[in-house]
């Protein structure tokens, strides 16, 4: 099946482009976002902080369990994507559906996880060492959950859209901001949980 | 096989290998730095070195298998020089809070 570009797909593809050159700018400030709460994280848990510590609290194995699953759906949606690619619609389907299941794991995991801390008395609003772990933690959640919302729209809408390019750039948006999470996350573990914990 | 034109927005082939590639390293690099912290056997330093090495392997991994950023297309290199401004935003961010929160906290101190 080979695609004819005519005239108009030229016109599309162009514009195309430019649309997910604009998404990746989004992207990028999101980039900026997180790197002010990482700062304000690390800032304040230089070992001054009085009250309960992150370290006291942490499971390790959850944190571990959590990443496979980020790490997995991110590979899952590239799944996805390849076969949206040989246009094979149902198969995509499936694997978006895959995708989500690993990231609402993800979040379920999150949650139990926070309603522990609170429990166990480090909650939100105990110190500005605990605040600047839930927010920084939480902001990248909500990422993930908007995602999954986005990843059922998708699932959705994928089998109505008619042009072939409407759709391989729907999907490359979602798959920037999907895989951009998990790169987040991989240092959200690295510099909160694995540095906390030692 | 079947063949086409493929429109890659800058993000590269899909190849499967690749994906596989950038699923395996992670996974190793991963438990490698959970590994590490969890079994205390190492120094602290020496565990700070390894999990930050492996994080800064873990995003290069990311960046080149899953996000496919690369310096094919002209999309490609638009992608990548905002990247680099972005880095270079973060990084005075990053360093520059640090800094003068550290010296702060130092001198506050006498």
């Amino acid at each position: 099946m080979h695609r004819e570009i005519t005239a108009v797909e030229g016109h599309y593809a162009e514009s195309d482009s430019t649309d997910v050159f604009g998404f990746w700018l989004y992207i990028m400030t999101d980039c900026i976002l997180f790197g002010c709460l990482f700062a304000t994280f690390v800032v304040l848990n230089d070992g001054n902080a009085t009250g309960p510590l992150l370290k006291n609290y942490v499971d390790l194995k959850t944190v571990l369990s959590e990443t496979f699953f980020l790490l997995a759906s991110n590979f899952t949606f590239c799944l996805a994507m390849l076969n949206l690619y040989h246009r094979k619609l149902l198969k995509v389907q499936a694997w978006l559906i895959v995708t989500f299941l690993l990231g609402a794991s993800f979040i379920f995991l999150e949650l139990r996880e926070f309603i522990t801390f609170a429990k166990a008395g480090f909650a939100w609003n105990i110190n500005a060492h605990a605040s600047s772990f839930f927010t920084l933690v939480g902001t990248h959640g909500l990422h993930v959950s908007c995602g999954l919302f986005w990843i059922l729209i998708m699932i959705i809408q994928l089998p109505l859209i008619k042009a072939a390019h409407i759709a391989e750039r729907r999907m490359t948006y979602l798959g920037l901001f999907w895989n951009f999470l998990d790169i987040v996350w991989v240092f959200v573990f690295t510099v909160v949980y694995l540095t906390g914990a030692m | 096989m079947i063949h086409q034109e493929e429109v890659d927005y800058g993000t590269g082939q899909k190849k499967l290998g690749i994906y596989l590639l950038g699923l395996v390293s992670c996974s190793l690099l991963t438990l490698l730095s959970f590994w590490v912290v969890m079994s205390e056997r190492l120094a602290k330093w020496e565990i700070f070195v390894i999990i930050y090495l492996s994080a800064l392997v873990q995003f290069f991994v990311q960046l080149i298998c899953f996000l496919r950023l690369n310096t094919q297309t002209e999309q490609g290199r638009n992608n990548v020089i905002s990247f680099v401004f972005t880095a270079v935003i973060l990084t005075s961010l990053f360093i520059g809070s640090l800094w003068i929160m550290w010296n702060l906290n130092y001198n506050m101190q006498h």
